[in-house]
Parts: structure tokens; C-alpha cells; sequence
């Protein structure tokens, strides 16, 4: 008979057992940093240079990562953090407007929320910490294509899934530019695919991609999977359709050089660590009430300097970093230190 | 003797059958776009499905017997993800040792999971969905967090998968070596039998003196071991090692294997069923970007709905098959 | 009936209160006690009102392990369930925002899963061979497929008018949501059916021998497709509450549910072979999965430690009453 009751108290001992809290020190700003998903090397820089910054400033942070990459765990992610006394939550959201009913009830529970990196709806948010505006990544990104494409041709976008917030702006700012300036005319976007960020369906669009238009000149991945799997696909088949977008130095080492042993030339990123480090100081002044959000306020980051707020394309205000930095031949060893 | 050739003709016609299939798509495909049908195309097409294809070997085994394992991509996750830290830390380095070492981490994984399954008697759906949870977490703890292995920090090991042996590249020979392996393994081998007698009646094989709880363990154990093959192939074909890849992907090896005709309920099926099958699936996925007609936005349904017809095909031609053979019995 | 009141380790009559006690449901409520005592050691914050408060999100996903007990204990599987919760929540969303009365929204969203569901029996039972898993693992994607068609590029829709989805997301006296009532009374539905109807011992049949059930009299085909159809209204519902938490859908919405359904039944004693377990012992299990994973989540354990947890608990639940079973028939041997 005492065997059943072994069992039930062995289950209990394994919970105890596996996890043993720990209990933070009760000072200075108490900040939730709220990731996408685990396991997304993009985000641990930032998050990196988040803690540093805030930690030096005597603020606690707490990483929450959702169990998935979806709006609906991020939901009960954010349940959790209402729960509990923190000052602000500071997200990187998987949906622009799924998440509204939550930072709403956050917000009237008095906690501030800041987002960065992927921005929610203005109506969800005090502030967005943007690492480069969209116009500006949008431009990059097809100055690029012009550049490389030699002024004419077919292009393709391979982007991640088809309701990525980030990617979807940028591709419809480049789609804008193309058709507002006379100077992109004879560049023809043939086709918008999707890889989903898995590197099996990257590599199976990318090969579409070139088999389907073979004078395609140039593939813009603004994804950080999608452009690694592209480039590696580009360059062991000796493709003569080049690569650019938007992806990681250390990722893009192998495959970023001049010539045609290399398949991408340059490649854009804005800076991970600046925008870690201006996302701290954002969230510390906007709890300490230095800012409140309002278009027109200015605040100092540190020795990043002084930052003002500005109005943002969706009706709500945002901190726009800087511009997107080019990587290239003489940079990438560096900063593929980096990140 | 007359009834076994009966038995083989069935089965043989089945495989036929999904060849057929397997022909008609590529003719469609490349009458659309002649781009398909080139000896580079087939080459990229099994190196970019390695993994599916090696796996299904596994889940063939597991399902002979009646099993299934959901847990194999975190199984696959997990070993990649360690020889990819150890390469990027250099501990080790070269092609052979990260290899083994994948391999060993997976066969450890899967001797764990058959142990739960054929000692404690857990059906295999739940074990091996307590295992997809547990191998997953496991990956994202060694991954630091998030960190990424890259194909900067993958050194040689990585060239693996751009070498070629004999003018074919070498993911392409390790898939071959896999399946002519499994094919003698389960038609000559007394172990390949045995698989299928437990399969098939398991009350009869344990009677028979077959071990039924050491065929499951092993059934399993091999299941991991290619599964942790197949993390290696996953680091060398993308050249990057991170925790969530293959997410998911276990539901393409079962549906590979379902397609090829395996049972769902133990005893049938073959490895050439396996290949066929996982080809299908492999070719519906390279084929629906380069068939101009469709939107991007429709691939996913147009996968599900070929899925669909292609195993209820299957199956009014195992009734057909039936039938006939029943009918030749009766005169 | 042996499997009449779950998952018992072992098969010797005993008293009443004896076998209430030591049944897999009466371990399962004292482990319910144990982790809600470990979770209010381990957070501060863990109280009746912040549980409360966090529980919605949860309990959409209990309504599905309701109708998946039913599935599982035929000894078969629905995959799909995930991607019917897209779909529903999809249409209803658009049928919503184009100014439907909110009653109207909420029969589209139970119609839309009806279909589905109806769909996947009808496969189900015209091909009787095909498995389950792989016929609804094909649904899933295209289920899924249709939202992503729907939903177009941008691939979300949010509400332009939350009234209606602001209301079911209610609670009474500001503390108890509705959603944790209806769970209730659904749950309290789907026992009776299960355990007390002669359509539930028709499903125990089902599970334990389908040949024997089907020549005993039992219309199988016919029961499958009231289940596989009811799973899918039963989506539809899990569906609106989902979008009551989130004002909207995109195409990732539902997805992992099927598993964490299964998860729920299965450590309830919901037997995957089919012919065990019942409702309550899945109601408890999942109760205490929700709590475990709130109580866990508020001290911002990772989300994969909690899912390394939740698997761990799931096989030991299973494993560690078998192999209590083998100890004890050895020892009984060994006696003899």
C-alpha cells in the first residue's frame, strides 16, 4: 500500500527537486525582458547588453523566455509578469496587436511597457525602442539590391514567415520606394517567398528561387535564418545570383566577400548591442519617470547619448537607434567577434 | 510456398504503385518546369531531405513493431546541438569524431527512451512525448540560453556536406549507405526478421522465443542512433547548429513512413516503402515552389491535401489488393 | 469493467474509500494539494486571485482535453485540433469584424469547427484503415493552410470590436472568470457521458476491442463520427476564448495545443491504448499542470525547465505505477 503513496511523494520530491527559487534582491527598477522564444542568438545579444546596462545602473532584470514562438505564449508570459511587482516589461513582441488585452490590463496594473526590437501596436505600449526606422532599413536594403543588381533586373525577397511584423513592414516600405522613385524602374521584384525561418524550406525556396527565374540578379533575405540558408545554398552551387539582407556578422562570416567564390557582398543589421543597451536605459527612465512616451521628450542614454522621442508610422511614438550598419569584407572579421 | 508468393506480389505491387506515383510526379513537375529534372536538382533535393530520409529507417523499425516516436527531432536537436557547441569551444574537431559522437549522444537518448518503453511498459506515444519535452529543453540548456553555432565557428566540419566522393556529394552517400544497410538488415538479417515476427504477432513471437522487450529496446535504440546521425547531417547540410531545429519535423518522418506504406499498427511495411515514401514527400516539397500556379500562401494546403490522397490511395489499393487475393484463394 | 474507474495499480477489490484513495484520482488530488503548497513556498505571489486571474489562457485548453479523453480512450488521436482552433478563430474574427451580432460570431466559430471536425470523421470513417494520427496530421496542415490563405500576407487579423469577446471573457464578482464554470459543467457533461451513459461504455468497448465492439452491435463508425465531430465544436469553442485573450488570430494561433491536450489526458491516466481512464482524473491532471505552470512561471523558471518538468512528470506518471505493479507481482511470486 505505502508504494502508491511512494509514488505520489517521489512526483512531488522530483518537483521540488529539479527547480530551487531564487529570490532577488528587492532594488532599484525591477524590469522584464520579454523575449520572442528560447534559443534565438539574435535576441541573447541584445538581452546581453540589456542586463549589463541595467545591472549597472542598479536595476534587476528577469529574462522571460516564451515557450514558443507565438503571441499566445507570449500572452501567458505576460499573465505571469502581472502578476508579480515589476516596474517594466520591456517585450519583443511575436504579434503587433495579439498582445493589446495583456499590456492594456499591465498597464492598468501600473506597470509601464516599453518594446523593442518588434514592435506592438501604439495602443498597447508607452514606447518603442526601434533599432532603425523603417524607411531607412527599407532603403538600405534596396540600395543594396540596386547596387549589386547593377541598376537593372529581377530580384526576389525571401522573408520569413508570411505574418512576421518586421519583415512585412520592410518589404512593403521597399515595394513603396520601388514605385515612388524612377530611378528603380528597370529592377522587377518577381517573388515574395517564405522560408518560415526553418533552414530546410529556406534552402528548398531559395533553389526555386533561382531555378524558377534564372537571370534573377539578386536575393534580398531581410531574416536572419533565411539568409543563412540562402547563402550557403548560393554559394555551394556557384550560383551567379548574389545576396543581401539582413543577418548576423557570425552567421555570414563563411559566405561574405567580393568575387564570385563568395555569394553575398554586403549585408545589413542595425547594432545589437546599442540597441540592448538604449532599451535598458529607456525602460529605467520611463520607470523612474524621467520620460513618459510622449512625442518631443529627450532623455540621455548613457554614453550613447541623448535620445528624443519621435512619432511613429503607426500612430504611437518610437526611439529610433540609428541607422543600419553595412556589413562587408573589411568589417565582418570584427564584428563577427562581435555578434 | 503458394501463398508466400501470393504475399510478395501484394507488397511488391504496393511499392510499384508508389514508384508510379513517385514517376507521374516528377513527369508533372518537370513537364511544368524542366529545371527539376536534373542530376544537380536530385542531388540538392535527397541532400536537403537527408535527415527526414534517414530517420524514416528508424520510424520504420519502431512502427514494424507497433510503436511510433514523436521524440526524435529534440533527439536530433540535442546531439546537434552538442557537437556543435564542442566544435565552436573547440574540444573537438574533424569530421569522424563529431560524427561518432553525435551518433553515441543519439543511441544513449534512444536506449533511454526504448528502456522507459519496453521495462515500465509506457505506451510509445507517451514516453516518447515525455522525451520530445525533455531532449528538447535538454538542447536549449546546453545552447547557453540561445547561442547558435555558425558556420564560421563549424570549421572543417562542415565542408562534409560541399565534399564529394565519387562525383556524388557525401550526404547523398550516407543516405545510400543507410538504406542498403537497412535493406539486407531487414530481409536477410535474423534480427531484421525478428522485428517484423514482433510486429506482426507479438503474443506469437514472445511464444516463439523471440525477446519482445529487447527487440523494442533495440527497436529504439536504433531509432536514436540515426537520429543522432541524422543531428550531424542537420549541423553539416546547414552548416549551423541551433536548439529549435527540425522542430516539428518528426510529423514529416511518420507521414514519410505512412505514405511508403508502413503500418501504423505493426508488421507492415518495408525500407524500400520508407524511401518511396520519404522521396514523395521530399519531392512535394521541392516541387510546390517551382510550379508557377500557386500563390506562396497555398503550399501548406496543397501539402496536406497530397498527403491526404496519397494514403487514401494507398489504402483502396490494399483493399483492391485484398480483394483480388482473396478472390484467387477462393477458385 | 475492470477500467471502469481508471487507471487502478492493482486489480484486488478493496473497500470503497480504500480504492477512492489509492486509485490513480485519488493520487493525482493529493499531488494537487502538494504542488499548490510547493507553488505558494516557491512564488510569493502564488494566491487564489492571482491563479484566478492567469487560469483563462489555461482552461481554453482543458475544453479540448475534454473531447480528446473521448478520442484517446478509442485508443486513437487527433492532431489537428491546433489548427482547428486557427481556422475558427480566423473566421470568427473576420465574421466579427464585419459587424456581426456577437451571437452570430460564436455560431460561426462552433460551425466552422463543427465542419472540421466533421471533415476529419468523415475521412476517419469512409476509410476506416487510414490512421487517425496521419489523416488528421494531414488536416492539421491543411486546416492551418486555409487560416493562411485566409489571413493573407500579413498573416493576423485583430478584432475592430471587442465587445462581445471582452464579455465572455467576464467574471463574476471580478474574480472568477465564466470560462472556469463552463469548464466545469462541460467537464461535469463529458463524465456523465463517459462514465455513466451507455454511449460512453459503447467508447470503453471501442477502446478496449473494436472487432468485438463492432460485432457486438456497436454502430463504430457511427461513434467516431459523433466524436470526431464534437472534438471539432469543442475547438471552436477553446477558439473564442482564445481570441477573448488575445482580440484577434494569426497563424500561429492554437498551435501546440493538441499536445498539451494530450499531455493533460494522458497524465489524468487517460490510457493512449485506449479502454482506460476518465474524465475526472484528466480534469485533476489538468489543474495541476495549469497551477504548476503558473505557480513556476511566476518565479520565471524557463519556459523549457517548466516543459522538462511537464515532460518528466508525464512519463514517470505512467512508468512509476507500472513499475510499482512489476515489484509487487514479483514479490508476490517470489511469496508463493
Amino acid at each position: 500500500m505505502n508504494k502508491k503513496l511512494v509514488s505520489a511523494i517521489l512526483c512531488g520530491a522530483m518537483v521540488l527537486g529539479t527547480v530551487s527559487p531564487v529570490f532577488a534582491e528587492e532594488d532599484g527598477v525591477k524590469i522584464a525582458l520579454v523575449a520572442k522564444s528560447a534559443g534565438n542568438a539574435f535576441f541573447e545579444i541584445a538581452a546581453a547588453s540589456f542586463v549589463e546596462t541595467a545591472e549597472a545602473e542598479g536595476s534587476t532584470v528577469d529574462i522571460i523566455y516564451p515557450e514558443e514562438a507565438t503571441a499566445d505564449a507570449q500572452i501567458k508570459s505576460l499573465d505571469n509578469l502581472i502578476s508579480q511587482d515589476y516596474d517594466v516589461i520591456c517585450i519583443s513582441a511575436n504579434d503587433e496587436n495579439a498582445l493589446q488585452a495583456k499590456l492594456e490590463e499591465a498597464m492598468d496594473a501600473g506597470i509601464k511597457v516599453v518594446s523593442f526590437d518588434s514592435a506592438v501596436n501604439s495602443d498597447s505600449r508607452q514606447v518603442f525602442v526601434n533599432q532603425a526606422g523603417v524607411t531607412e532599413v527599407a532603403q538600405a536594403l534596396m540600395d543594396a539590391v540596386y547596387d549589386i543588381a547593377g541598376g537593372e533586373g529581377q530580384w526576389a525577397i525571401l522573408s520569413a514567415t508570411s505574418q512576421a511584423t518586421n519583415q512585412n513592414a520592410w518589404i512593403d516600405a521597399m515595394k513603396e520606394i520601388m514605385e515612388s522613385d524612377e530611378k528603380y524602374a528597370d529592377l522587377e521584384l518577381v517573388e515574395v517567398a517564405y522560408g518560415d525561418d526553418e533552414s530546410q524550406k529556406s534552402t528548398d525556396q531559395t533553389e526555386a528561387l533561382v531555378t524558377n527565374y534564372p537571370d534573377l540578379k539578386v536575393i534580398c533575405a531581410p531574416t536572419t535564418v533565411g539568409i543563412a540558408a540562402a547563402a550557403k545554398y548560393l554559394q555551394d552551387n556557384d550560383c551567379t545570383c548574389k545576396l543581401t539582407g539582413l543577418g548576423l556578422p557570425s552567421e555570414m562570416l563563411e559566405y561574405t566577400g567580393e568575387g564570385d567564390d563568395y555569394s553575398c557582398p554586403y549585408f545589413y543589421l542595425w547594432d545589437m548591442q546599442g540597441l540592448g543597451t538604449l532599451a535598458a536605459y529607456t525602460s529605467i527612465a520611463i520607470a523612474n519617470e524621467e520620460i513618459t512616451g510622449a512625442e518631443g521628450e529627450t532623455f540621455t542614454a548613457g554614453d550613447l547619448g541623448d535620445y528624443t522621442i519621435v512619432a511613429a508610422s503607426d500612430g504611437g511614438t518610437e526611439i529610433v537607434l540609428g541607422l543600419p550598419l553595412e556589413f562587408n569584407p573589411d568589417n565582418i572579421e570584427e564584428m563577427a567577434e562581435l555578434y | 510456398m503458394e501463398k508466400k508468393s501470393l504475399m510478395k506480389r501484394i507488397t511488391g505491387s504496393r511499392e510499384a504503385l508508389l514508384a508510379a506515383i513517385l514517376i507521374l510526379m516528377i513527369v508533372v513537375v518537370t513537364i511544368i518546369n524542366p529545371a527539376f529534372f536534373t542530376p544537380k536538382s536530385f542531388s540538392n533535393l535527397i541532400k536537403n531531405n537527408a535527415v527526414t530520409m534517414v530517420m524514416a529507417l528508424g520510424m520504420l523499425c519502431v512502427m514494424l513493431v507497433g510503436g511510433i516516436d514523436i521524440s526524435i527531432t529534440s533527439t536530433l536537436a540535442f546531439s546537434g546541438m552538442w557537437i556543435g557547441m564542442l566544435i565552436k569551444y573547440e574540444y573537438i574537431s574533424g569530421t569522424i569524431l563529431p560524427f561518432l559522437l553525435a551518433i553515441l549522444i543519439g543511441t544513449c537518448c534512444g536506449f533511454i527512451v526504448g528502456l522507459v518503453i519496453s521495462r515500465a511498459d509506457v505506451p510509445p506515444i507517451i514516453a516518447t512525448m515525455g522525451f520530445m519535452y525533455i531532449y528538447r529543453a535538454m538542447a536549449y540548456l546546453i545552447s547557453n540560453g540561445g547561442e547558435w553555432a555558425s558556420a564560421a565557428a563549424l570549421g572543417t566540419f562542415k565542408d562534409f556536406a560541399t565534399s564529394r566522393f565519387l562525383g556524388l556529394n557525401c550526404v547523398v552517400w550516407v543516405v545510400i549507405i543507410c538504406y542498403v544497410i537497412f535493406f539486407f538488415f531487414m530481409r536477410w538479417t535474423r534480427l531484421g526478421r525478428k522485428i517484423y515476427a514482433v510486429g506482426s504477432n507479438p503474443e506469437a513471437a514472445e511464444v516463439s522465443g523471440i525477446n519482445v522487450r529487447n527487440i523494442k529496446l533495440m527497436v529504439y535504440t536504433i531509432m536514436g542512433c540515426l537520429a543522432g546521425l541524422a543531428g550531424a547531417l542537420q549541423v553539416a547540410v546547414y552548416a549551423s547548429a541551433m536548439p529549435n531545429m527540425q522542430k516539428g519535423g518528426e510529423m514529416d518522418v511518420i507521414a514519410a513512413c505512412v505514405i511508403g506504406g508502413v503500418s501504423m499498427s505493426g508488421g507492415r511495411g518495408t525500407v524500400v516503402g520508407a524511401l518511396l515514401g520519404a522521396l514523395i514527400l521530399a519531392t512535394i516539397a521541392k516541387a510546390l515552389p517551382l510550379i508557377p500556379f500557386f500563390d506562396q500562401l497555398w503550399l501548406n494546403t496543397i501539402k496536406g491535401v497530397i498527403i491526404l490522397v496519397v494514403v487514401v490511395m494507398n489504402v483502396i489499393l490494399q483493399r483492391t489488393a485484398d480483394a483480388n487475393a482473396l478472390k484467387r484463394r477462393e477458385m | 469493467m475492470a477500467g471502469k474507474s481508471g487507471r487502478s495499480i492493482n486489480n484486488v477489490p478493496e473497500s470503497p474509500i480504500k480504492h477512492m484513495i489509492f486509485s490513480w484520482e485519488g493520487i493525482l488530488v493529493l499531488l494537487f494539494a502538494a504542488v499548490n503548497i510547493f507553488c505558494a513556498w516557491f512564488s510569493e505571489f502564488y494566491n487564489v486571485s492571482s491563479v484566478l486571474r492567469q487560469m483563462p489562457v489555461y482552461l481554453a485548453e482543458v475544453f479540448l482535453m475534454l473531447t480528446m479523453a473521448f478520442i484517446l480512450v478509442m485508443g486513437e488521436i487527433d492532431i489537428s485540433v491546433g489548427s482547428i482552433v486557427c481556422l475558427a478563430a480566423t473566421i470568427s474574427c473576420i465574421v466579427c469584424n464585419a459587424g456581426a451580432p456577437f451571437v452570430i460570431v460564436v455560431l460561426v466559430a462552433l460551425l466552422v469547427g463543427t465542419v472540421c471536425g466533421a471533415v476529419n470523421g468523415l475521412i476517419l470513417t469512409r476509410v476506416p484503415e487510414l490512421p487517425p494520427m496521419i489523416v488528421t496530421l494531414a488536416t492539421q496542415i491543411i486546416f492551418r493552410g486555409i487560416a493562411e490563405i485566409i489571413l493573407g500576407s500579413g498573416g493576423s487579423v485583430s478584432l475592430s470590436n471587442t465587445a462581445g469577446f471582452k464579455a465572455i471573457a467576464g467574471k463574476v464578482g471580478g474574480q472568477v472568470p465564466y470560462i472556469l464554470f463552463l469548464v466545469l459543467i462541460l467537464g461535469v457533461i463529458a463524465a456523465v457521458i463517459l462514465g455513466k451513459s451507455t454511449f460512453g461504455r459503447k467508447v470503453y468497448a471501442i477502446g478496449t476491442n473494436r472487432v468485438t465492439a463492432h460485432y457486438s452491435g456497436i454502430h463504430v463508425q457511427k461513434i467516431r463520427f459523433i466524436i470526431y465531430t464534437v472534438m471539432g465544436t469543442i475547438s471552436g469553442l477553446c477558439a473564442l476564448f482564445i481570441v477573448s485573450s488575445s482580440y484577434g488570430a494569426n497563424t500561429t494561433t492554437g498551435e501546440g495545443f493538441e499536445m498539451d491536450a494530450i499531455a493533460m489526458a494522458v497524465f489524468g491516466g487517460i490510457s493512449s491504448t485506449g479502454g482506460k481512464g476518465n474524465i475526472a482524473g484528466g480534469l485533476i491532471a489538468a489543474f495541476i499542470i495549469v497551477c504548476l505552470r503558473i505557480g513556476l512561471g511566476q518565479r520565471n523558471v524557463h519556459s523549457q525547465v517548466i516543459l522538462l518538468i511537464i515532460g518528466v512528470l508525464l512519463v514517470a506518471a505512467v512508468a512509476l505505477p507500472n513499475i510499482i505493479g512489476q515489484i509487487q507481482k514479483a514479490a508476490k511470486v517470489k511469496k508463493s
